[in-house]
């Protein structure tokens, strides 16, 4: 009897959170498969029909969904980068100083606290056509780069421009603290050792810290990858995939494909290519990871 | 002698470098704050200012009184504290289980929870969306709810099993000896020396439930129901865009957050970097 | 040690009763506002509650004046129904409507725009009212033709027009009068205005429209003799990529070329209403709601309209306006009905006239009122040529794809007869779907 009851406690434990779960996550998962295969009505008046891969392919065609395929790993590969170099850039600057360092990290993962929601309009608002909007008073009057304001949201490579400096501006943040607890970790007699042998600054940094963060490097750049695949706010906000779908970003994509054109299998399938792409995208990290650990 | 004058040199280097991040990092607050203080007709004016020339709180009056957005603050209030209350309690829960039991499918159990935390939220939304709308939640706050709650759960459970896995055996093995019942070294022992990581779980639970804004967007019609950002994000209208409002709403809505932080910054240092940082 | 897996069953269930509380919340909602209702009448009438979804803004005048005195009146005359609205913004409107009929909870009636009655008829989700009101030939009589075809799908009328508007040709008269022009009367006249207005205003632009959606462009198409599609609605080739139409898209992109219209066409900039108030803008192509939001934000700017002008197709403006609908689902038709019978009556389109709504009602516009109104009668005299917008229940994704085809030309993408011919060969598949 006594047996019984302790095997069965983990369970109880387990039990409340598990059914949320499954409710509203297993199930939701195997569904949207489901939908995915086949030409779904939501509307309970018109049939569904299964209509097998058809969906998948018809992604694969769909020029529209390449280019925001191609245009979320572009804004993946920019914004990662630039969180990457600055975040341990500024980690490294606030590691070295004596006084100020939780103002300074403080004041830095300010942007990472607010919400995108309000992020995305204030930055639409920075990048507004008009010559009196922020930026381009700053590149004409201040810098005098420019003549005239440019119209960023008006054209996909200039709006851009915008979207990835709202993504990098917004997440330097939080990598800056990553590596600020990971700079903790490494052990001062290494970096004594390596000052003694006559290293200077660069050198110490290039060839003895980074080595050592590697890993924390590592993860870094997988988690922003993934969350960089998952933007859909700024999109939607700023430029809303215009002009003529040349903003678009899989979940923007996908998300209209659900909701204005209400073709849930297209979207489903959509979706899972971005599962697909997102899981594979973390177990290449384990992979290498275990690999780097060696 | 040309050593302290080095470091010093350094020093103010890195100072200066910082202080010109800073400064890009922090000015589109400030300016969005000085917006906040415009009317409509000011917000374009050339050249534009940081500090306005006929400062207002119309806009803050604005929001505060003819919009709903007292309504919108309570709604997501109402919407946060039920979710990060559920997800802690769930989470603890399920965490006790993970860290403190052996028991037949563990593995394949933890394994499903962090496949759960990588899976993209926003790619289950067609389904999630059907379900609550075969379950009559449509429009009504607790569908917000509910997927929130599963949105957040497995993070927390994963923060939180990490956390209790530290906390040493030996301190419940004199109560187990006493008889007490799993519940009780549950609610007693662990809950009580975790308070720090519970804090990080609510924390992180809190601010996910306060800024979540596509799934709310998607299903509540009524302009009562909305949550904040979703009320931001319709300041932000058709017509003529009044940035001067859509500011100082937003103003409003970060605040809290921004002196969350600032006050309880070691959670959310705690938490971001539990489990990142290895060794 | 009975205790803890009760209590884990105790907070199991709480959770639980938490979840169905939720779930039980939103249907016996409005099972107890009915209850209630009913209670508080006497037991012999039966209160019914009719809901009614809208667009209109919550403080603008248009609600206020439904809300606080056309919906009283009605209720007075007919004291056991009550009618409550909801205000949906217009953006979320379609979608909402969607969401809300397939989760069955669709109002009993919406005031929707005349575009949408195609697509919502076609899913089912509305009453066909030429089968379900016994008066409907003689409501029918009483409103223009023009706004009741725009309720016609498939051999039925699946609503009753409620207001109707079109745009027209709005000028800054401080500007024209500077560059010493009069509003034009014809396409021809354009490029030299834009001259004009130059000289004068250099960083200004003659012309001002926020895209180049169908909403936009179909004046221009039309007035040119172009069109979208053939009368039967079957084929956009030879019709979206004709000659009217190439000819419309080409003065479009030559105004373009000449700097003579905003940027904010090609998505943003100065929105049009703040920059015809500041002198950015010389004219507009808009609906007289410019009126009321000019006064409201920029109340010192005078605001002048006259006609839309002439291509070689005649001077042909868009009709807009919305429709009022009964939804399938409601349990209040024969109530909904008699609401709907006193939104055509002529007391409540002469109210809304007052607040920027033009009647469809044939004696309400030929009322001293709306004959004498200051700028009504520009748009009524447009509206006797406007046409409307192609009814299918498709047009949503034909607009973006007349959308995205303006976009390509204006850009230098694409010349106009390639662009049009693409969009003509999408909206052919479209069709045929």
């Amino acid at each position: 009897m006594k047996n019984k009851k302790h095997l069965s406690a983990p369970y109880l434990f387990l039990f409340p959170g598990f059914v949320f779960l499954t409710l509203w996550l297993i199930y939701p998962m195997f569904k949207a498969l489901q939908i995915s295969f086949y030409d779904w009505n939501f509307l309970a008046t018109i049939k569904n029909t299964f209509i097998g891969f058809d969906n998948y392919i018809r992604a694969f065609k769909d020029t529209i969904f390449l280019l925001s395929l191609k245009n979320t790993i572009v804004y993946a590969i920019v914004t990662v980068s630039g969180q990457l170099i600055l975040g341990l850039s500024v980690a490294l600057a606030i590691d070295r100083i004596t006084c100020g360092k939780i103002f300074f990290r403080t004041a830095y993962y300010l942007p990472v606290v607010t919400s995108w929601v309000v992020c995305s309009l204030l930055f639409k608002f920075l990048f507004n056509a008009s010559p009196a909007g922020l930026v381009n008073y700053a590149l004409i009057d201040i810098l005098h780069i420019i003549e005239n304001g440019i119209p960023w949201l008006n054209e996909a490579g200039t709006a851009f421009l915008a979207l990835f400096t709202l993504g990098i501006w917004k997440g330097v943040g939080w990598t800056m603290v990553i590596f600020l607890a990971a700079l903790q970790s490494i052990s001062k007699e290494v970096l004594e050792a390596a000052q003694i042998d006559g290293a200077n600054e660069w050198q110490i940094i290039w060839y003895v810290i980074i080595p050592m963060l590697l890993p924390t490097i590592f993860l870094v750049i997988v988690m922003l990858t993934i969350g960089a695949f998952q933007t859909y706010i700024p999109i939607n906000l700023i430029t809303n995939g215009g002009p003529v779908h040349r903003t678009e970003v899989l979940l923007s994509y996908m998300y209209d494909q659900a909701f204005k054109n209400w073709d849930f299998g297209y979207a489903s399938a959509l979706s899972y290519i971005l599962i697909i792409i997102v899981f594979s995208i973390s177990q290449i990290q384990i992979k290498l990871s275990n690999q780097i650990e060696k | 002698m040309n050593q302290p004058i080095k470091t010093i040199g350094k020093k103010m280097f890195l100072y200066f470098l910082l202080l010109i991040g800073l400064f890009f990092t922090v000015t589109p607050f400030l300016y969005m704050l000085s917006t906040s203080l415009k009317e409509n007709i000011f917000v374009f004016e050339f050249p534009p200012k940081f500090i306005p020339s006929n400062p207002t709180l119309q806009n803050y009056l604005t929001v505060l009184t003819t919009r709903q957005f007292d309504r919108y603050f309570m709604n997501s209030v109402f919407v946060t504290l039920l979710t990060t209350f559920s997800v802690v309690l769930m989470s603890s829960m399920m965490a006790f289980a993970f860290s403190r039991f052996t028991f037949k499918r563990k593995k394949l159990l933890s394994g499903l929870i962090r496949l759960f935390m990588m899976m993209p939220s926003m790619t289950l939304i067609v389904p999630q969306f059907i379900l609550t709308s075969k379950m009559n939640l449509l429009n009504n706050l607790w569908g917000v709810i509910m997927v929130y709650i599963a949105q957040n759960l497995s993070l927390s459970v994963f923060l939180l099993t990490g956390f209790f896995k530290q906390i040493p055996v030996e301190i419940e093995e004199a109560a187990k000896i006493d008889g007490a019942s799993p519940w009780q070294v549950f609610a007693r022992i662990i809950l009580p020396l975790s308070t720090p990581a519970l804090a990080t779980s609510a924390i992180f639970t809190s601010l996910g439930a306060w800024d979540e804004y596509v799934w709310a967007m998607t299903i509540l019609n009524k302009p009562e129901m909305r949550t904040l950002p979703v009320g931001i994000a319709s300041f932000h209208g058709q017509f003529v865009t009044d940035w001067g409002l859509v500011f100082a709403a937003s103003v409003i809505a970060i605040t809290p957050i921004i002196i969350l932080f600032i006050f309880f910054q070691k959670y959310f240092v705690k938490g971001i970097t539990a489990g990142s940082v290895k060794g | 040690m009975m205790k803890k897996p009760f209590m884990i069953l105790t907070i199991c269930s709480i959770f639980f009763s938490l979840v169905i509380s939720g779930c039980t919340q939103a249907k016996t909602g409005e099972e107890t506002a009915q209850v209630e209702t009913i209670a508080e009448k006497s037991p012999a009438e039966e209160v019914i509650t009719l809901s009614f979804w809208h667009t209109y803004s919550e403080n603008s005048p248009e609600n206020d004046t439904l809300v606080n005195t056309l919906i009283p009146i009605f209720e007075e005359e007919h004291p056991n129904i009550k009618v409550e609205t909801l205000i949906v913004p217009w953006e979320d409107f379609r979608s909402k409507l969607y969401t809300s009929i397939a989760g069955g909870v669709a109002p009993d009636l919406a005031r929707i725009d005349i575009i949408w009655v195609p697509e919502f008829a076609e899913m089912g989700a509305l009453v066909a009212l030429d089968e379900n009101i016994e008066d409907f030939q003689t409501i029918a009589d009483q409103v223009f033709s023009g706004p009741l075809s725009t309720n016609a799908w498939n051999g039925h009328y699946y609503g009753l027009p409620l207001d109707t508007n079109t745009k027209a040709w709005f000028y800054n008269k401080a500007m024209y009068e500077a560059a010493d022009i009069l509003p034009p009367t014809s396409f021809d006249e354009m490029l030299e205005q834009c001259e004009a207005i130059k000289a004068v205003y250099p960083d200004s632009y003659y012309f001002a429209t926020d895209g180049t959606f169908a909403w936009v462009t179909l004046p221009w198409i039309w007035s040119f003799g172009g069109s979208i599609t053939d009368d039967a609605i079957t084929t956009a080739t030879g019709y979206l990529n004709g000659p009217g139409t190439v000819a419309a898209y080409e003065s479009l992109l030559q105004l373009y070329n000449n700097g003579c219209i905003a940027p904010v066409i090609l998505g943003s900039g100065i929105d049009v209403f703040t920059g015809y108030a500041q002198d950015n803008y010389a004219s507009l192509d808009n609906g007289p709601w410019t009126f009321s939001i000019i006064e409201s934000q920029f109340p010192d700017k005078e605001v002048s309209v006259s006609a839309f002008p002439a291509g070689p197709g005649g001077s042909i403006n868009v009709v807009g306006g919305e429709d009022v609908v009964l939804f399938e689902k409601s349990k209040n038709k024969e109530a909904a009905l008699e609401f709907m019978r006193f939104l055509l009556s002529e007391e409540y389109q002469l109210k809304m006239a007052e607040v920027g709504q033009i009647p469809v009602l044939k004696d309400a516009v030929n009322s001293d009122y709306m004959q004498n109104h200051p700028y009504y009668t520009v748009f009524l005299e447009q509206l006797t040529t406007s046409k409307s917008r192609t009814s299918h229940p498709k047009w949503e994704q034909m607009d973006q794809i007349i959308t995205d085809a303006g976009q390509l030309i204006l850009r230098g993408e694409k010349s106009v007869q390639e662009a049009l011919d693409e969009a003509a060969a999408e909206i052919d598949i479209l069709l045929q779907e």
